[in-house]
């Protein structure tokens, strides 16, 4: 089974969460973990991971150049341009690499051919290792710039496929990337169901609320984690809103310091603080995890 | 003139220190707010008000009249995105998920006509009142629609568009190339950290992204009593950047981002802290009354 943990949003404590229940799952079934938050990558440093068995580069961005010695500086380049990538630099034409998206706009409509080449470029990394808790750990990491494209989560989710056929691995439980973009789509598209985590905010709110709609479009089942349970109490549009829509509520974890304390400390906080409040409530989460979800 | 609050991991508190600087810097330029965190725009919700004066960001899909193409396949070859795929004949379809809408189709196809400028809705941009003086112009891209640069792109010009003296652009998380068309132009990135392993991790990406923009950037780091703000510091320097603020942990600032009341206009202790990073900002851009 594929399952997918999102939050339409950082800093609802996903990963955190996400890496409690890896840890809580592990002696019972077989997994392979990713982290498909290629932007900002963090399950590694909360599982402690300190170095990557195996690496691989991903070429496949492209990035548009221009050659300003046969470039005639008619301008047509920069007024085509559909994102607006292209600048005058001390009077040469230039492309911003750190936004270009490599469509070859400029290139198709530049009258002078040659002058406009589209080079392929790196657009990050994915990595696999073995975590200390013994499942694998697939993650990748988006180079500085770099179109956020879902490629590198699609590669990530392939690598993960195999391991899964290499080592007879039931499940890949994925943690998304933030937003509702390229990255999110590719985690969620071919998972069989997603569990969102928020907060009681209304901001988290808005951000799972759309989350959701992503979940809907693939016609997915969806649960609920609601984190920071007792933030805000007055706030009950949260709960309200699953309640309508049917999403089963897994559980609730209260605002509990051992979770900061225990991510300094780059250890799940089941295994940090055990006895804390948040772990009773992780420990029950997972049993739900179990009973209705992996069976 | 613009400035630009970013940080390189979600949830570091970023919205939070751009509404109350957009509002402490309120009292020094005339300014616009742009809410460029597309995929998940929250600036409107803190502070507390609904967005208004939407408009459509459409993007050029194609759309062809097969009794005028050739089947030459041209437009399916020059497509980036492969979101074109021809039949054995040459017939071409598009996949309109994979279609960025640059046009490069439309402009290789030999047959007029053949190719018709078709148009897909990919969200929306907003441009709100607030009560504190200035305007916020918010990008919202459309749930199911994966490409957030053409919106971040839009809000950007509209924002622009306003000509306010000081524009203050609120970024996504990460160090993508949407963050990067964000923080373009800017004179100065606030770049917002936790000293929690993560969030220094992530904080050390954009301030590599900063340096690589050429752009300054002075570094606020919330939640300062979570972690090792010294080893922030560290990474800071190394940039050639400087933390000029620490915001500690407080139940105030979350209970007054709960209730969409800007923490800056409070009597909390808290407030003081952000007419900091304003005064700091001002006398680095200069000017301001
Ligand atoms: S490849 Fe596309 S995005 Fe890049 S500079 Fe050329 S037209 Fe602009
Ligand atoms: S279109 Fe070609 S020749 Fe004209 S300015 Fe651009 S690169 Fe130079
Ligand atoms: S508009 Fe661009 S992305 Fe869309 S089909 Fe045409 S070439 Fe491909
Ligand atoms: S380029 Fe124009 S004529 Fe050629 S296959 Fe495409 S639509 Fe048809």
């Amino acid at each position: 089974m594929q399952l997918v943990i999102a939050s339409g949003k950082g800093g609802v404590g996903k990963s955190t969460v996400t890496a409690s229940l890896l840890y809580l799952l592990k002696d019972e079934y077989r997994f392979v973990a990713v982290d498909a938050d290629a932007d900002a990558p963090n399950l590694d440093l909360l599982l402690g991971v300190e170095r990557w068995e195996e690496e691989r580069e991903l070429i496949g961005a492209k990035v548009a150049r221009i050659n300003t010695e046969s470039c005639i500086r008619c301008g047509i380049c920069q007024e085509r341009c559909p994102y607006d990538c292209i600048k005058v630099i001390d009077g040469d034409y230039v492309v911003s690499e750190l936004t270009c998206e490599g469509c070859n706009v400029c290139g198709l409509v530049c009258p002078v051919p040659g002058t406009i080449t589209l080079e392929e470029v790196r657009s990050g990394v994915v990595r696999k290792t073995t975590t200390r808790y013994g499942f694998p750990l697939i993650s990748a990491q988006l180079d500085v710039g770099r179109p956020n494209s879902g490629k590198l989560v699609t590669e990530e989710k392939e690598w993960a496929k195999k391991l899964m056929g290499e080592l007879g691995l039931e499940h890949m439980i994925v943690d998304s990337a933030a937003g509702i973009g390229c990255q999110v789509i590719a985690s969620i598209g071919g998972a069989d169901l997603t569990i969102l985590v928020a907060e009681p905010t209304p901001a988290s709110l808005s951000d799972v609320q759309r989350a959701y709609k992503v979940v809907q479009h693939f016609r997915q089942p969806a649960y609920l984690i609601i984190n920071k349970a007792d933030l805000n109490p007055g706030f009950t549009a949260l709960r309200e809103w699953a309640e309508a829509e049917g999403i089963p509520i897994l559980g609730e974890i209260p605002y509990d310091r051992a979770i900061p304390r225990s991510m300094s400390m780059l250890k799940p906080f089941v295994e940090a603080f055990p006895d804390s409040k948040a772990a009773d409530a992780m420990r029950e989460i997972a049993e739900k995890v179990r009973e209705e979800i992996l069976r | 003139m613009q400035i630009a609050v970013s940080g390189g991991k979600g949830g570091t508190g970023k919205s939070t220190v751009a509404i109350n600087l957009a509002i402490a810097l309120g009292e020094h330029y005339d300014l616009a707010l742009a809410d460029l965190d597309v995929e998940a725009p929250n600036d409107h919700l803190l502070l507390g008000v609904e967005l208004s004066n939407e408009e459509p960001v459409e993007l050029f899909m194609p759309r062809f009249d097969y009794s005028k193409c050739t089947r030459c396949r041209k437009c399916a070859e020059v497509c980036e995105e492969h979101a074109i795929i021809t039949m054995r004949d040459g017939t071409p379809f598009l996949m309109p998920n994979l279609c960025s809408g640059c046009a490069a189709c439309e402009i290789v196809c030999p047959v007029p006509g053949a190719i018709l400028p078709g148009k897909k809705l990919m969200g929306h941009t907003y441009l709100t009142e607030t009560p504190y003086g200035f305007p916020l112009v918010t990008g919202k891209l459309l749930e199911g629609e994966e490409r957030a640069m053409p919106i971040v792109s839009r809000a950007k010009k509209r924002a622009q568009a306003l000509g306010k003296e000081l524009l203050l652009v609120d970024t996504a998380a990460g160090t993508s190339n949407t963050v990067s068309k964000a923080l373009e132009d800017s004179r100065l990135i606030i770049a917002v950290t936790e000293p929690t392993p993560l969030g220094i991790h992530d904080g050390e990406l954009i301030l590599r992204l900063a340096k690589l923009m050429d752009i300054p950037a002075m570094v606020v780091v919330n939640r300062s009593d979570l972690g090792d703000v010294g080893r922030v510091r560290e990474i800071a320097e190394r940039y050639g950047a400087e933390v000029i603020a620490e915001i500690p942990y407080s139940e105030n600032v979350i209970r007054s981002y709960v209730e969409g009341k800007p923490i800056v206009l409070s009597d909390y202790p808290e407030a003081g802290i952000f007419r900091e990073i304003a005064s700091r900002v001002v006398e680095f851009l200069g000017g301001g009354e």
